[in-house]
């Protein structure tokens, strides 16, 4: 904010088909400088007793985001590369709004703290150029950071989608994920 | 067209606040009798201040989310449900405003260093603002050359001899104050200065300046009773003015910036309580994990927030995807884009 | 020696295990390292490149390195906190001895020397010279694992040496070496990328070697069809092309069936069998009546999902079959290595781009350990100790008389055998966890309870060393300078990051220090690391796994060298077989017959269920450095019983129910996690885990006959529900399990 040579060509590209639930991710975003030793990625198993299948979502930093809007405390912002704060910690009270109202179950509160965190998309790393820390280490491709080229290079028949669709709210975001070669947008209802 | 209506209404509700405020002013000082003409400036700047915070309060309060919040504790208040958590507060109260517990978990030197500033602040608060709107004033006993009288608001409220332990402790309070919010801020400002992670979201007026207005409130401060106690006035009149404009400039910058969460804070306590009468109603289990995941009441507060909004999670079923735990989103979520890559033809590639 | 001097409760109450967490912001200093280190992870064969951050001569994080070839800054969950073995309350920091009724407490180098020295020499001069045996293992480097060698044969003069690599891969090598006279992967990991098929047989890979998911989805980027070989449904395998649930123990019928459809569907490169390969007919015979349908009957696989997968690798014009401990750790392992590698050589995709085959090897430097002559049966460079040239080469470069030069000895588990039985006497051991890691665990306690004499080498108390007399404090991979060689075959540079902390001391250091008071410092003499691998380079002159044109200028200056690099000006071998000439005896690859035999164990009435073991992503084998890592720790507390609803229903089984497993071994307490995921007929329980959490409690120590592996994957188990549900995981406090 201050001072930055936020990379703005390159992008976060999510996979979740191919996340093998490893957790490097997680163990990679404590080590990240913003939030501290609390990750703030989150991996989980999608339905354990029926499938391996594991889900990753980090913050989608939405066009509009919904957390900032539900926060009585004005604690979330955007800057002006799109990245959605986390909670400012002298504002934020803790009530939880923005974790139940995420589309995209991104929020954390910690209780403990009586404040909620979320990915800041590594900020003090893409601040100054890096990659986050999750991408950087997520040995699946589950989670990629690079330029549109680098991806559509690499993955050929597949489109990076940021629109998603939860029933008759239409989000966008800066985040895309990748899906079937053509692909518009991510119906989920 | 919103906001426009929601100034007007701050703009009155703060103007009407201030001017009770002045009023006040002229209570408390007995007519101006008690008040220190020396101290006018910090008047105006505390005045303006009010009126800043009041007109930002009330903005703040008419925001949907908080607006919902307010509602909420307003009927607590009416209903008298407010009572059956009275322990609940009062205890919230000491541990959240009065020791702000809630920052020791996030590390101890930050908790020591912020209660050193809260205490600091505080008491410097509670002593100049009576101070400054002619509330409080000493006198010498009448008849007597070594006993002091203290007067709130025209009133009496003790006595102490000249070279008490209490003389000592009543008129360099503010010293106390000052050193204590110097060195918390140092912390802070060491810290704001070194670690990534700030120095990567932190920025100069949010973060740094209030730091560096508080050291220099304090430290000129200080400065202004060692000029008089130890260097026979010293730049005296030079250090006065400045102090001055740090204070205004304090004042000024309450309703702006990061000070504003002293006025802000309380709100934690207002959720808590939400939260445990939301539990005493029951809790949501998400469709998804089958578990609890927050409050009935919340989810429903919630759900009428976001359309008020513009944001409708509604689906055609009559469902809403508020009814899924932040993990039951983000399975769903999962599952539905299995289903698109499948339909694709093609998970990789 | 007797059992321990105090209850296991006190030890750990003192050494550990205990968790060790990173501060909330990090360690001091990680933002103004004094160093950055470019070495490599401590963990399993894929080696991957990690910087490490040294503040003040302690390891405070890490930074991912993003040139290094393989991995280019990816890692997995042990490899971002492996930070967190260095600087860990638990670590030793100086000699300590048994003290009967107290524990351990202190003793000085002096003493602790003597002592072990003393010893080896009482039991040798009372017993006999191979009464002293040693262990190894191979997450030690290459220069480390050429000195144990060189230490037992030399300096102590006992035959009795092996290594956990025997826990390992031995049956892939094993089988690599009857195929093509040779040890190692034939390809590095970027040859997977334009393969059109892959076959990745017991190996989870996602969770083992999660670095190595990047070149296989890459692949698939591309269009490749993945066929996973696994009982249960792992990551790769929820979206493989085709996953062949196979029944534990089965897995040489299934190679079979599909080699003869291979045949009956002539899907073969005749010109590859008929001139660079031998051995096919007689190979043929053996599958000749192996059908889809006794497959189907056998393995427990649909006869359609055989077919798919045959028909698959049948017509593809690039292939990469990889495979690990899931089809090696049997009674069998070698057969069902034979079994895949048949598959390989009948269709000719190998030694071509984008053609290839190989073991995924486990340990750090299961690799490069398996080639320097710390196993019982080898020398340096792969050659063979009962081998008379071999034996004269290597007696030269270490400047004894052959006839000293001690012959075969026996093998890690037989070492256990021999132990119980009393003939061996006294134990060493470095880098190795047998109490957790061999199988019947019960047996091998008796055992370490047998010894007159043991001394360990490590830097955490772990398990088995609980038992030692004597613990000399040694070092962290990251605290000596070495080499590795990685699953790939690519010789890369382990970094000294920093020192050992307190009085503890390099292993290295270590071990020349006993071999000068065993009398042998002239042969022992070494002003560095460097100067041991050049002695190394010198000994594995000549051999199948040639280093000698490998420097350490060279490794750095490439980012690792692949083996076999014979001279300086040899760019070093990424593919093997290139120039088809293969290196067995008759310059051919070899078609073994593997025909499919039942499993050391087989389930009966009284033992109904089969038991296979295996690991999960955030423990690394025995646990010595993961269990005392927090986080490691947290994301999988305990270990399971994974379970198919339809068993669970027969046994009335609820979610989180503890279970009582037992075989004719031992028994322990599980809770259930019902899966879908898993056969019905089998049950799966990881086996990091000590004490009454150990899964190799209740595994069997029967030994494939030519690798000696021991058979983990397959045995006979009984269930009894305990009628309680286990308390949260997070309780369960199994890292310390007793």
């Amino acid at each position: 904010m201050n001072y930055t040579s936020f990379n703005t060509n390159e992008e976060f590209f999510v996979d979740m088909q191919r996340c093998i639930g490893c957790k490097a991710c997680e163990m990679a975003c404590a080590e990240c400088e913003t939030n501290g030793q609390d990750s703030m990625i989150h991996v989980n198993y999608v339905d354990r007793a029926s499938t391996v299948q594991t889900t990753v979502q980090v913050c989608m930093h939405c066009e509009d985001p919904v957390c900032a809007s539900v926060c009585p405390a004005d604690a979330i912002s955007k800057d002006e590369f799109g990245i959605v704060h986390t909670a400012n910690t002298e504002r934020c009270i803790g009530c939880s709004n923005c974790v139940i109202a995420c589309p995209f179950g991104v929020p954390k509160k910690i209780e403990e703290y009586d404040l909620m965190m979320k990915c800041t998309m590594c900020y003090d790393r893409t601040s100054v150029g890096k990659k986050p820390m999750c991408a950087t280490v997520c040995p699946s491709g589950a989670l990629f950071y690079g330029t549109k080229a680098e991806i559509e290079e690499m993955r050929p028949n597949s489109t990076p989608v940021n629109t998603f669709v939860f029933g008759k709210e239409i989000v966008n975001t800066k985040v895309n994920i990748m899906m079937p070669k053509g692909s518009t947008e991510l119906i989920i209802y | 067209m919103k906001n426009r209506t929601f100034n007007t209404k701050a703009s009155l509700i703060a103007t009407v606040l201030s001017i009770f405020s002045v009023i006040l002013v002229f209570l408390g000082s007995r007519n101006l009798q008690n008040f220190d003409a020396a101290l006018i400036t910090y008047l105006f700047g505390t005045i303006f201040a009010f009126f800043g915070i009041v007109y930002r309060y009330s903005v703040w309060l008419q925001r949907p989310p908080t607006w919902i919040y307010f509602k909420r504790g307003i009927t607590y208040l009416v209903t008298g449900k407010v009572f059956s958590h009275f322990w609940f507060a009062s205890k919230e109260t000491i541990e959240n405003i009065a020791f702000q517990k809630f920052i020791y978990p996030r590390g101890k030197y930050r908790w020591v260093a912020h209660f050193m500033i809260a205490i600091g602040c505080t008491s410097a608060f509670l002593i100049t603002i009576p101070l400054t709107f002619g509330w409080i004033h000493f006198t010498m006993a009448p008849n007597s050359i070594s006993l002091y009288e203290a007067h709130f608001f025209g009133f009496k409220v003790m006595e102490f001899k000249l070279d008490s332990i209490m003389a000592f402790l009543t008129f360099h309070a503010l010293n106390w104050s000052s050193y204590l919010v110097i060195l918390g801020s140092l912390y802070y400002l060491r810290r704001r200065l070194t670690n990534p992670g700030l120095i990567a979201t932190q920025t100069f007026e949010g973060d740094l300046l209030p730091l560096i207005l508080l050291i220099a409130i304090s430290a000129t401060g200080l400065a202004l009773t060692y000029s008089y106690q130890f260097m026979k006035g010293f730049a005296y009149d030079f250090l006065a003015v400045i102090h001055a404009v740090t204070v205004i400039m304090f004042l000024i910058w309450i309703p702006f910036g990061k000070f504003f969460h002293i006025i802000q804070r309380p709100a934690q306590i207002g959720a808590h309580i939400y939260k445990k009468e939301g539990m005493k109603q029951g809790m949501a289990v998400c469709k998804h994990t089958g578990e609890e995941y927050a409050t009935n009441m919340h989810i429903n507060d919630l759900k009428e927030v976001t359309k008020e909004l513009g944001f409708d999670f509604s689906m055609e079923d009559g469902g809403s995807h508020l009814d899924l735990s932040p993990e039951g989103k983000r399975s769903r979520l999962a599952q539905a884009h299995l289903k698109a890559r499948v339909a694709g033809g093609n998970l990789f590639g | 020696m007797a059992k321990l001097p105090v209850s296991a409760e006190k030890i750990i109450e003192d050494f550990g295990p205990h968790l060790n967490y990173s501060p909330k912001e990090g360690f001091d200093g990680r933002d103004e390292p004094d160093d950055v280190v470019k070495t490599h992870c401590c963990f399993c064969g894929m080696q991957c490149g990690i910087q490490l951050l040294v503040k003040s001569n302690k390891v405070v994080g890490f930074e991912p390195w993003m040139e290094f070839p393989f991995n280019e800054g990816r890692l997995c969950p042990k490899g971002v906190q492996r930070y967190l073995q260095n600087n860990h309350p638990d670590r030793l920091l100086g000699p300590i001895k048994r003290v009967e009724g107290k524990g351990f407490e202190s003793t000085s180098w002096d003493e602790a020397m003597d002592k072990t020295v003393s010893e080896i020499k009482r039991i040798q001069e009372k017993y006999g010279k191979d009464a002293f045996s040693i262990l190894s293992g191979v997450s030690l480097t290459n220069e480390k694992s050429y000195l144990m060698g060189k230490f037992a044969r030399v300096a102590v003069k006992t035959k009795n040496l092996d290594y956990n690599g025997r826990l390992c891969m031995v049956s892939a090598g094993a089988g690599n070496k009857k195929a093509f006279g040779l040890d190692r992967a034939s390809n590095n990991y970027s040859d997977l990328e334009y393969a059109e098929v892959i076959i990745v047989a017991g190996a989870n890979i996602s969770e083992t070697f999660p670095t190595l998911t990047h070149w296989i989805w890459k692949a698939r980027d591309r269009g490749a069809k993945i066929i996973v070989i696994d009982p249960r449904m792992i990551p790769l395998a929820r979206t493989a092309d085709v996953h062949l649930d196979v029944k534990p123990g089965t897995d040489s019928a299934l190679y079979g069936a599909m080699l003869k459809y291979l045949v009956d569907h002539d899907m073969l490169d005749h010109d590859f069998i008929d001139n660079y390969t031998s051995g096919f007919d007689v190979t043929l015979d053996s599958v000749k009546d192996y059908t889809l349908e006794w497959a189907e009957e056998i393995t427990g696989i649909k006869k359609e999902k055989i077919k798919e997968a045959a028909e698959l690798w049948g017509k593809a014009k690039t292939s990469f079959l990889l495979h690990a401990r899931g089809i090696e750790h049997h009674s069998k392992g070698v057969d069902n290595v034979l079994g895949c590698i048949n598959l390989v050589l009948a269709t000719g995709r190998i030694g071509k781009p984008y053609c290839g085959y190989g073991t995924i090897t486990g340990q750090g430097n299961g690799q490069g350990g398996r080639e320097h002559g710390h196993k019982c049966d080898q020398l340096p460079g792969n050659r063979d100790i009962e081998n008379p040239e071999h034996r004269k080469y290597i007696a030269d470069v270490w400047g004894i008389d052959e006839k000293d030069m001690p012959g075969k000895g026996l093998s890690a588990y037989e070492i256990i055998e021999a132990i119980h039985r009393g003939e061996i006497k006294g134990l060493l051991s470095i880098c190795f966890n047998p109490l957790v890691s061999l199988p019947n665990s019960n047996y091998v306690r008796e055992a370490l309870e047998k010894l007159e004499f043991y001394v360990c080498i490590d830097f955490f108390l772990n398990e088995t060393a609980r038992h030692a007399d004597i613990i000399l404090a040694g070092s962290l991979q990251e605290e000596e300078e070495g080499t590795t060689t990685s699953a790939e075959g690519r010789v890369i540079r382990i970094r000294q990051a920093v020192t050992p902390p307190g009085d503890a001391r390099t292993d290295t250091s270590i071990i020349l220090e006993l071999a000068k008071r065993l009398g042998e410092e002239d042969k022992f003499t070494y002003d560095s690391s460097e100067a041991i691998f050049n002695e190394l380079r010198v000994a594995s002159k000549g051999g199948t796994a040639d280093y000698n044109g490998i420097t350490y200028k060279r490794i750095e200056d490439n980012m690792g060298i692949f083996w076999p690099c014979p001279t300086e000006d040899h760019p070093g071998t990424p593919r093997l077989w290139e120039d088809k000439k293969f290196k067995t005896p008759d310059g051919k690859a070899h078609f073994n017959p593997a025909p499919y035999k039942l499993p050391g164990e087989v389930i009966d009435a009284d033992y109904p269920v089969i038991l296979t073991t295996g690991r999960v992503v955030s423990q690394y084998l025995s646990g010595t450095q993961t269990r005392r890592i927090g986080k490691l720790v947290d994301q999988f507390p305990e270990p399971l019983l994974e379970i198919h609803p339809t068993l669970a229903k027969q046994y009335g089984i609820q979610q989180r129910e503890l279970i009582k497993v037992s075989t004719r071994r031992g028994e322990g307490i599980f809770p259930a996690n019902i899966v879908e995921t898993i056969r019905e007929d089998t049950v799966f329980i990881p086996y990091h885990w000590s004490g009454k959490k150990s899964a190799n409690l209740l595994t069997p120590g029967t030994l494939d006959p030519i690798s000696k592996i021991p058979e983990f994957k397959v045995c006979a188990c009984h269930l009894e529900p305990m009628k309680e549900i286990a308390p949260p995981s997070k309780e369960s406090k199994a890292y310390a399990s007793v």
